[in-house]
């Protein structure tokens, strides 16, 4: 059983035995003694499998269990105590042991609250205010259930309760937000030299046609997809960004390509959002090779998904044999690039780009031929073998390309099983395929530090979040949400790792701006293949991901979930 | 009070009425997106939250009896059971994020669970009215009997 679905387990057991304290407290207020002694054994047999199960967390990575074994297991095991040692009596009148199962469900119930809307880290603020909610619901129970509850009793509860509550909340007041590191003196654009590649584009609103309907989109130069951009290795691109009317402004972001900070095109980061009316330059040298693309970054949940992106293409070289872009979309619940067939000659090498511009993994099969994965993000890999029947996922706004000599019998690349390119008619069931694992992929070579400057931790988790009008359940980075986590300081020349842990039952395809990360481990397993220098990752529900990269390029860099619509998880990498 | 009672707990047999309402709104949304749920989760996670810990406290200011109060309560208890069985139907998916035949199973519990729910209201609501208007001696009631928190 992997981490993720260990999470989902422990909380399913939690509910259980939550609910079979609650409903068995509720069956003996009513006098059913069968059903009352029932959930109470169901109740503790759940207590018990989960022992299991948060030991297991604990094994898997303390983050998984913290608030579990240090607010959750005292918490359960006071219930089981207390409900327990009076189940061992059982009085004449099972009414009497109604309190004391209630105030174990309570306990779990409380526990469970703080692991769903607060979760990582654990806080002593958070688990009094739960031990004061607990004390609180037990009192007002005995209150009704029991004709005369001993003064003192109440009176202590009532204390306890208002002590914990005020303690509680009193730890939990957040202190000074860390400084937002929204610096407004932008950077002057750096000098990379005369522009040997110019391009211009105009963003605006735009009806395209996407499987024979009319849809309403934001667009470059009219299009959806926008332009490819295409230059050789040691151009220089001007490219000409200008806003018609999108009224909430647009920027280019160049996603994977590590341009310098002032070009990187955050609003509010690096540069003021393009209004309607403005334009804004953007300048760098393309130095790197390798698939690529842009989008805007100024309310990029809306304005990606609505069209406002395009391919970035660097190649070493001019074109040599036949070079496909496909840049993988949902338009409008539309798939986006149209199906294409476009026959190859038998012999002829093809380079397909492979980019998933959406918010979600899709899953691309090459049938037909065997192929190589040549490049992950733009690098190239090192020592590809063949692949036969194997599917790759991309992760959100990552990039693979896929070599393959044609052969003479047509050949088809599926995305989640719809076909989007081929070089004549075929069709294949890929649904069953096993999917590539990169990290074993391609020949190793040693990693390049063996010590690291900097280590920061990144707990992906979810948590109500109570700054807005309306509390949200949003999805949080170390227990915060944008702009309340603390940016990571690093110096030009560190070499810093990151740690990135998902505790939440959703995927958050990682991106770091301006830098390129090596992999040094998934799941406990070091990454053995061909050194992967990754922009875009998936941490799926329970993934441990180890990475490094040297800091080598200054400046405030967002680092942020690429699933554009959790727009909560954006932190900062910021060099001091 | 025993009239705030039995209009609180109106309100939260409205809202739950409403919160199939939005579910089919969402249901039928084209094209379907992150937004496509926006007023299911938010009656869900706000709006039915807060009616409930009214109704229980004015069940509670209204002096009603604590076998009514407990089945009060129970709609939280079930609105959190209902959030929890979302998302972990949303988290089974494929590593494409395509629907699993055990997610969908889940899926199936989220309506099951709604359905229950609904009906502790409806229950919560006819004690409520009940307390407000004590049946007058002599005359025999005929009501459908309570199964109560069992």
């Amino acid at each position: 059983m992997n981490t993720g679905s260990l999470l989902a387990a422990d909380l399913v057991i939690a509910v259980l035995a939550a609910a079979g304290w609650l409903g068995g407290g509720a069956a003996s207020a009513a006098r059913r003694r069968p059903l009352a002694l029932g959930l109470a054994g169901l109740a503790l047999l759940a207590t018990l499998a989960r022992a299991i199960t948060i030991t297991a967390l604990a094994r898997a990575g303390w983050w998984f269990a913290a608030e579990k074994v240090v607010i959750a297991a005292p918490l359960s095991l006071a219930g089981v105590v207390v409900a327990g040692t009076r189940l061992l009596r059982v009085p004449g009148d099972i009414r009497s042991v109604a309190v004391p199962m209630l105030f174990a469900g309570y306990a779990g119930s409380g526990a469970l609250l703080v692991t769903l809307l607060h979760g990582y880290p654990a806080s002593a603020g958070v688990g009094l205010l739960a031990v004061a909610g607990i004390v609180a619901a037990t009192a007002v129970s005995w209150r009704i259930l029991s004709p005369r509850p001993s003064r003192t009793l109440s009176r202590a509860a009532t204390v306890v309760a208002v002590a914990a509550l005020v303690a509680g909340t009193g730890l939990l007041v957040p202190g000074a937000t860390p400084a937002a590191p929204h610096d407004h003196r932008y950077q002057d654009a750096s000098t990379v030299g005369e522009p040997t590649r110019r391009f211009t584009l105009t963003a605006g609103t735009a009806t395209v046609r996407v499987s024979g309907r009319d849809v309403a989109a934001w667009a470059f130069n009219g299009q959806v997809p926008g332009p490819e951009l295409t230059a050789t290795v040691g151009d220089v691109l001007a490219v000409t960004l200008r806003n018609r009317d999108i009224a909430r402004g647009v920027t280019l972001h160049w996603h994977g390509y590590d341009v310098p900070n002032s070009q990187d095109g955050v609003p509010g980061v690096t540069q003021a959002a393009v209004l309607p009316g403005q334009e804004f330059v953007y300048r760098f040298r393309a130095g790197q090779a390798g698939t690529y693309w842009y989008h805007t970054h100024a309310v990029s949940d809306v304005g990606v998904r609505k069209g406002l992106y395009g391919a970035l293409v660097v190649r070493p070289a001019p074109v040599t044999g036949v070079d496909v872009t496909v840049p993988v979309h949902t338009l409008a619940g539309e798939p986006l690039p149209a199906p294409r067939v476009e026959p190859v000659e038998a012999g002829e090498p093809v380079r397909l780009r492979l980019i998933n511009t959406d918010s979600t993994t899709h899953r691309y099969a090459l049938a037909g031929t065997p192929f190589r994965v040549a490049a992950i993000d733009g690098y190239e890999l090192r020592g590809p073998t063949p692949l036969v029947d194997t599917a790759v996922l991309i992760p959100a706004g990552g990039r693979y390309d896929l070599v393959f000599t044609a052969p003479a019998t047509p050949v088809a690349l599926f995305v989640d099983g719809r076909a989007v390119y081929s070089t004549g008619p075929m069709s294949a069931a890929t649904d069953g395929w096993p999917v590539l694992d990169p990290l074993g992929y391609g020949v190793g070579s040693p990693a390049p530090w063996s010590r690291f400057d900097r280590k920061f931790t990144l707990v992906l988790d979810r948590g109500l979040d109570l700054r807005g009008l309306l509390p949200r359940y949003a999805h949080t980075v170390n227990g915060a949400t944008d702009p309340d986590i603390p940016p990571h300081a690093v110096r030009l020349g560190d070499i810093v790792r990151f740690t990135i842990v998902n505790r939440s039952m959703v995927v958050h395809p990682w991106h770091l701006h301006g830098h390129h990360v090596l992999v040094l481990s998934h799941n406990r397993q070091p990454a053995t293949g061909s050194p992967l220098w990754l922009d875009s990752f998936d941490v799926r529900p329970g993934d441990v991901w180890e990475v490094a990269f040297r800091a080598d390029n200054p400046g405030m860099w967002a680092n942020h979930c690429h699933n554009l619509a959790h727009t909560g998880m954006t932190l900062h990498l910021m060099y001091s | 009070m025993r009239k705030a009672f039995v209009v609180v707990s109106t309100l939260l047999l409205v809202a739950f009425v409403l919160q199939f309402v939005f579910a089919a709104v969402g249901a039928f949304t084209k094209p379907a997106g992150e937004g496509t749920y926006v007023l299911h989760s938010v009656t869900g996670t706000v709006v039915i939250p807060v009616l409930t810990l009214l109704t229980v406290l004015f069940a509670a200011l209204a002096k009603a009896p604590g076998r009514l109060i407990g089945l009060a309560f129970l709609p939280l208890g079930l609105v959190v059971l209902q959030a929890l069985i979302a998302m972990l139907a949303n988290a089974s998916t494929d590593a494409a994020g395509v629907s699993t035949p055990f997610g969908l199973a889940i899926a199936g519990l989220h309506a099951l669970n709604g359905i229950i729910a609904v009906h502790v209201v409806v229950a919560v609501l006819q004690a409520a009215r009940k307390l407000a208007h004590p049946a007058p001696a002599g005359v025999t009631e005929v009501t459908v009997p309570q199964r109560g928190l069992a």
